[in-house]
């Protein structure tokens, strides 16, 4: 069990290694995805099996997918086509998928033999993650409501910008239009 | 939660809607007026409010909450300087932002951040306060998207606020290995028996107080503040360097005197140090500065060092004079800020301090508040910053810390002399280089003078009979 622990970690830190060295952000978003996935398997040996499921749904899944489509939209352009096939070269594709081989064959491995509970933890499941957080902890549920709050009403801001004029003859032609 | 709960919570309610308030009235696009005066209509119903309940102090709301004497005290201070903030922001940002309304909406959260702080009792409500200040300082920094000063003090905020919250985060999480609770008392009741730290306990202290020193900019975390301070709109730095402070400073405070983190001699070493170097280096860099916000970011440095020596003793007395001295810290600093603001116009701050020249024979009232505050600042006797002071001194010596004391007469002693040197740059010459022009909008520019001389006023009566502020402090209590 406990070396079932050392691999997950152990891939955990390669693959974030990986995420800081790569010069593509793409390449580095590969490693990301592996990187959290490995978090999520130390999560669910810890014994906190809904941690994990978020883990997997909301970073894995959600946001890592709006995270590469925003990284593949914004390199639209006549060699788009051409770096994507790049992008596809096994070399590109072959270390993730080697990490999350291990990670795969570690949940099988887990499946397979019945009797999980060499560690001595309790399991935390979905009905105890509510109950703390609309029970004792529900000033941190609103406050955390107020931060993203804060965020969302400053990248408004900041992200918002005047329609660019190129040159003022243009702007004139807008203008009789 | 009660009824009681909710009533005990009215000034964290009343600025969390305030804020939603706000920016339902901006998608019905009111004019920055009516916005800039409701959301101080706002501020002073927050502000009030804090009147109301007194009587029910101390009140806990577990686990997360704790109003005391000394929450709501740094409460009232922080939701008062946003309200200076606030008036000073109107003519500000009239002039130069195409969009200002966002910001009185950022400006409630982050003192709602700041509130959370003061009241919290707990790593969660101290996590969530801090990121919500941050977060709506990063925006605030960057608001001025226009000028690249902004931008540059935005980012390396961004960038540095994260990272002492990575440190503070894994503090926290190795605390919580050691001790096996987030809540104060908790952590508190786990150490009664220890006689010193363990390892693992003393780290994630000293990763805590990374993070935090980050957030008070207290040497050997300061790099940031001079060009933060120098980048930002000039209300937004008031902010900074007031409201936030507070509010981390008070929950620091409340954390050490609830683990009675001193009288562990590692810890106080490691304080004494950090207290030291930011009074010494915080004065020795803002000797040599030419640009007044810098030179009030590198006091404030120093400043902060001050309450850090009132802090150690973790007495009676201290609690007092950490109090007395956030008062006159946050009167001072407003009143320094609000006549930079004043003073900017439309392209640039009023930063350089040639640009103070014969300011006295032009704007003798703006002179005359400018002069007080910085006399109050070094420490002048009749001003709130002498009595502070004071304080600060008989807490330390009280507790024998002889050597912090001997350098904190010696680094304001430093200190004197750029303060004195922007006071004689202001009588000194004939002609001021700043251009008489029409202000755009006199109504809000005499509203921002007569605020600052109540200020002034506040500083040197308080300065005068400190004993009114003082007796009210009696009843402070941490534990």
């Amino acid at each position: 069990m406990d070396s079932v622990f050392y691999i997950a970690a152990f891939v955990t830190v390669i693959s974030t290694i990986m995420v800081i060295t790569r010069h593509n952000p793409v390449h580095a978003l590969l490693y990301l995805v592996i990187s959290l996935l490995s978090l999520s398997m130390i999560f669910f040996l810890l014994g906190a099996p809904f941690a994990a499921l978020l883990e997997i749904i909301i970073y894995a899944g959600a946001i890592m997918v709006l995270f590469i489509f925003v990284i593949m939209l914004l390199n639209l352009g006549k060699e788009t086509a051409k770096q994507e096939k790049e992008w596809l070269k096994p070399k590109v594709w072959i270390g993730p998928a080697i990490l999350s081989a291990i990670l795969f064959a570690e949940l099988f491995y887990l499946i397979a033999i019945a009797h999980a509970a060499s560690y001595n933890l309790q399991t935390v499941n979905p009905k105890a993650v509510a109950l703390s957080l609309f029970r004792p902890y529900l000033i941190g549920v609103e406050l955390a409501a107020m931060l993203l709050m804060a965020g969302v009403v400053g990248a408004a801001h900041i992200g918002q910008h005047k329609k660019m004029v190129l040159h003022r003859f243009l702007k004139e032609e807008d203008d009789t239009l | 939660m009660s009824g009681n709960d909710f009533f005990a919570l009215t000034p964290l309610l009343l600025l969390a809607g305030s804020s939603v308030l706000i920016m339902l009235l901006i998608a019905i696009k009111l004019s920055h007026r009516v916005i800039q005066l409701s959301s101080l209509f706002l501020f002073a119903v927050a502000f009030s409010s804090l009147f109301f309940i007194q009587k029910l102090l101390p009140y806990h709301i577990e686990p997360l909450l704790i109003m005391d004497g000394f929450s709501v005290f740094i409460m009232g201070l922080i939701i008062f300087s946003s309200l200076v903030v606030n008036i000073l922001s109107y003519i500000y940002f009239e002039e130069k932002e195409d969009s200002p309304k966002e910001y009185y909406v950022l400006l409630f959260l982050c003192t709602l951040g700041a509130c959370v702080l003061a009241v919290s009792k707990h790593f969660i409500s101290l996590f969530l306060g801090l990121e919500i200040l941050t977060v709506g300082l990063y925006a605030l920094i960057a608001y001025l998207r226009e000028r690249h000063h902004n931008i540059e003090a935005g980012i390396k905020y961004l960038v540095l606020a994260a990272f002492s919250s990575a440190f503070l985060l894994f503090g926290m999480a190795l605390i919580y290995l050691q001790t096996g609770s987030m809540e104060f008392s908790m952590i508190a009741r786990s150490l009664t028996s220890l006689q010193s730290l363990s390892p693992l306990f003393l780290t994630g202290l000293g990763m805590m107080l990374v993070g935090v020193g980050f957030k008070l900019a207290v040497v050997p975390f300061h790099m940031w503040t001079a060009d933060v301070y120098q980048g930002a709109p000039a209300p937004v730095t008031a902010f900074i360097a007031t409201a936030s402070k507070g509010g981390v400073f008070a929950v620091l405070f409340r954390f050490f005197i609830m683990i009675d983190g001193f009288r562990f001699k590692v810890v106080m070493l490691i304080l004494i140090g950090i207290a030291i170097a930011s009074m010494i280096i915080g004065n020795l860099l803002a000797v040599q500065q030419k640009n007044v916000k810098r030179i009030l970011a590198y006091s404030s440095i120093a400043h902060l060092g001050y309450l850090l020596v009132a802090f150690m003793p973790g007495s009676m007395m201290s609690i007092k004079a950490v109090s007395f001295y956030l008062i006159a810290y946050f009167m001072t600093t407003l009143t320094a800020f609000g006549i930079v603001t004043i003073l900017s116009n439309k392209e640039t701050d009023a930063e350089d301090i040639e640009s103070y020249k014969a300011l006295f024979w032009q704007h003798p009232v703006l002179a005359c508040i400018f002069s007080s505050s910085l006399l109050s600042l070094a420490g002048i006797p009749l001003t709130v910053g002498f009595v502070g002071k004071f304080y600060i001194l008989a807490a330390g010596l009280q507790a024998g810390l002889w050597v912090t004391a001997l350098i904190l007469v010696i680094s304001s002693v430093i200190g004197l002399y750029y303060y004195l040197r922007i006071i004689t740059i202001m009588f000194a010459g004939q002609k001021s280089i700043l251009s008489e022009e029409k202000k755009a909008n006199p109504f809000f520019y005499r509203v921002s003078i007569i605020a600052l001389s109540v200020l002034t006023l506040l500083i040197i009566w308080l300065g005068v009979y400190p004993s009114v502020v003082i007796s009210f402090m009696e009843y402070f209590r941490l534990k």
